[in-house]
């Protein structure tokens, strides 16, 4: 049931990373956000095939750009995160939230 | 361009690699973002670097691109996939068929084209089953639209399959040139798409015009 889907861990990521860049969030920006904040590396591959399914299950809007020179000529996409993909966080939040309540390990490693 | 300039822009075969296994909407956006990355890289670090980079996350985005869509909806490309291969075994004497029908037709070995009788002997089969893989991968391409390379390249594996190891392939010339030929195939129909595309992304209106 659609309602009640969670968020993939990458897709958690992602769209964690498209809210917090607000209206910059492009390509880009996604993929160094991520790198910054959880310094892990990924690929631009990675994030569109994630983002084009995010946008797919209604979660994520996107948008064209102007072509800029450093880019080619090319155009960038920009994404932005709609009322279901808010719902969508919140949810695998509170899931989280009440799968991790009480347990010591978050303590010990505090 | 100049050699220098040409060093400063992407790698040629990485930035084609990628269009091609891209879907026509998400080339241009994935090929600017790696060109605009690309370039700052080379503002910091200098060219080689960069292109290093580029290569690398080149690389990285086919195999994502390609594992998105293997994973993301399977069933689809095998249907698209088995279906091509059906095309093929069901098809696989019309090679044959097609010279033997030429030659009853033009009678070559009973006049003065006894020449044209012994290319097409010779020539002729390989030829119309290359034109025949050509068709069938075209066919597969059309129908999995956005993910062309990656069913005729799954199609190209399938045919290569009986043979155990592609390295056979080097042995069997006229298998390794019907797996060129499906992937090429692809290659078009991609190339045809991601023009049209450009097309449009320059000329919105067309379609309402027409």
């Amino acid at each position: 049931m659609r309602g009640r889907d969670y968020l993939g861990e990458f897709e958690h990521v992602v769209l964690l990373a498209v809210l917090r860049l607000g209206d910059q969030a492009y390509g880009v920006t996604v993929r160094r956000e991520i790198e910054a904040r959880t310094k892990r590396e990924v690929s631009i591959g990675a994030i569109y095939a994630t983002l084009d399914r995010l946008e797919a299950k209604g979660y994520m809007q996107s948008r064209p750009g102007d072509p800029t020179p450093e880019r080619g000529g090319r155009s960038k996409r920009f994404f932005r995160v709609t009322a279901q993909g808010v719902s969508a966080v919140n949810r695998t939040h509170r899931a989280l939230h009440s799968l991790t309540e009480g347990l010591d390990i978050l303590r010990s490693h505090s | 361009m100049t050699r220098a300039a040409l060093r400063t822009h992407p790698p040629r075969l990485a930035a084609w690699l990628v269009d091609v296994f891209a879907s026509a909407e998400q080339a241009e956006s994935i090929l600017g973002d790696l060109h605009e990355e690309f370039s700052d890289i080379v503002s910091d670090s200098g060219v080689v670097p960069a292109r290093r980079w580029y290569w690398r996350h080149g690389v990285k985005t086919i195999f994502d691109l390609a594992s998105a869509t293997l994973w993301g909806a399977p069933w689809p490309l095998a249907g698209i996939v088995l279906l091509g291969f059906l095309l093929r075994w069901l098809s696989a004497t019309l090679p044959e068929r097609v010279i033997v029908a030429i030659l009853r037709m033009q009678r070559p070995y009973s006049n003065l084209h006894y020449g044209l009788y012994v290319w097409l002997v010779t020539n002729g089969i390989p030829i119309v089953a290359v034109v025949q893989t050509m068709f069938i991968g075209s066919i597969v391409a059309i129908l999995a639209k956005g993910r062309e390379l990656l069913a005729t390249v799954i199609l190209g594996i399938v045919f290569a399959a009986p043979l155990g190891s592609p390295l056979f392939l080097l042995f069997v010339p006229r298998l390794a040139v019907g797996v060129i030929a499906t992937v090429l195939a692809g290659v078009i129909v991609r190339m045809c798409r991601s023009s049209e595309a450009s097309r449009l992304r320059v000329d919105p209106q067309h379609d309402e015009l027409n």
